[in-house]
């Protein structure tokens, strides 16, 4: 009870305590960037991968996640100095996987047979696709977060800082998301 | 306490949730270099040779244009193009250079394509040297003309080539 407590009390303290410390790494590396220290993106791609390749493994196939990240970072580094709060590094990065994973799909309905390939390349997968496939197909709203917290292994504070979603927003679609999985996975059957 | 498990991985360890980890965690991102385009900053060489160039040639036409305006006929000069040349002496047609021009017709000429300022600055009789020097210079460049298609048309290996050469030199 009183850890339940305490972490909803601590939530935007903490949430606001070390946000501005991450921010303020966001902010020199991105004007570093633009300064044209290419190094600086290096260490940006290093931050930012794990929550781009968890956006996107929520959403297109597991074949085609690593090669959407480097074209999405790449994307990203030359539309840079269109970001006009370094800051919002994240939530920027963030909505461009996003719209990229739309774009795929909309690709992927006009040729029906490489997805299909794609598909029968996961089917030898062992147990985690077969859990993963059950993550995408909870609601949009818990599917990406889920992946970020149990995939990519960040916490909730994490997702939060790296998304710009609020705190509240991502422990309501950890809990419920995770209580619908629950579910469907028949409370851990066979794990 | 499973609640903070879930939410930042503290408190008692939710062992549903650290199983879904262990098996989702392989498929977790590997790292893997960036390959980022050799140059991020555009060239701007290719601009800065253009505008150099077009600066240069600028300044060439101006340099060009001064001194052309500087080197310009003066009415004095007039005088010493006047000088006899050697077609003159060998045909001298003074029929022609010596026919007598009004000068009040020569100044009505001058003044339809000379500025008033030019023309108000000659006196009348320099005027008239002027005007007889370049009538001069008229007749012996019309002269050579005449005797170069003269030699063109009796040189039976002329080229159409050439022709055209030389007539570009000649006019």
């Amino acid at each position: 009870m009183y850890a339940t407590a305490n972490m909803l009390l601590m939530t935007p303290e903490a949430h606001a305590a070390e946000q501005p410390q991450e921010q303020a790494v966001e902010v020199v590396l991105v004007r570093s960037v633009l300064d044209g220290d290419r190094d600086c993106f290096a260490r940006l791609y290093d931050l930012y991968a794990p929550l781009v390749h968890g956006i996107l493994l929520a959403r297109v196939p597991r074949a085609e996640v690593d090669d959407l990240v480097q074209d999405i970072f790449l994307h990203a580094y030359k539309k840079l100095h269109t970001l006009r709060d370094s800051a919002a590094f994240g939530p920027w990065i963030a909505m461009i996987a996003r719209n990229r994973a739309v774009d795929f799909h909309r690709r992927s309905r006009e040729t029906v047979e490489i997805n299909d390939d794609l598909r029968g390349s996961e089917a030898h997968d062992s147990r985690a696709t077969e859990i993963l496939e059950l993550i995408r197909s909870l609601p949009e709203a818990y599917r990406e977060t889920l992946v970020l917290r149990l995939v990519e292994g960040m916490t909730g504070p994490e997702i939060a800082a790296r998304t710009g979603l609020t705190a509240a927003s991502v422990r309501v679609n950890l809990h419920r998301g995770m209580k619908l999985l629950r579910e469907k996975l028949g409370f851990m059957e066979g794990l | 306490m499973k609640d903070d498990y879930l939410w930042d991985k503290s408190g008692q360890p939710d062992p549903e949730i650290q199983k879904l980890e262990e098996i989702l965690g392989t498929l977790r991102y590997q790292p893997r270099p960036l390959e980022l385009p050799v140059s991020r900053r555009r060239s701007y060489l290719p601009l800065l040779a253009i505008a150099a160039s077009l600066l240069l040639a600028l300044l060439a036409g101006g340099i060009w244009l001064r001194t052309r305006n500087q080197t310009a006929p003066q009415p004095r000069e007039a005088k010493v193009i006047s000088t006899p040349s050697p077609i003159e002496e060998k045909k001298p047609e003074p029929k022609i250079i010596e026919k007598p021009v009004a000068p009040q017709e020569v100044i009505a000429v001058n003044n339809k394509h000379r500025h008033k300022s030019v023309a108000t600055a000659l006196s009348k009789r320099e005027r008239e040297e002027a005007l007889l020097a370049k009538q001069q210079l008229m007749m012996a460049l019309r002269l050579t003309t005449e005797k170069l298609s003269l030699v063109h048309r009796k040189t039976p290996n002329t080229t159409p080539a050439n022709q055209i050469k030389n007539q570009h030199r000649v006019g």
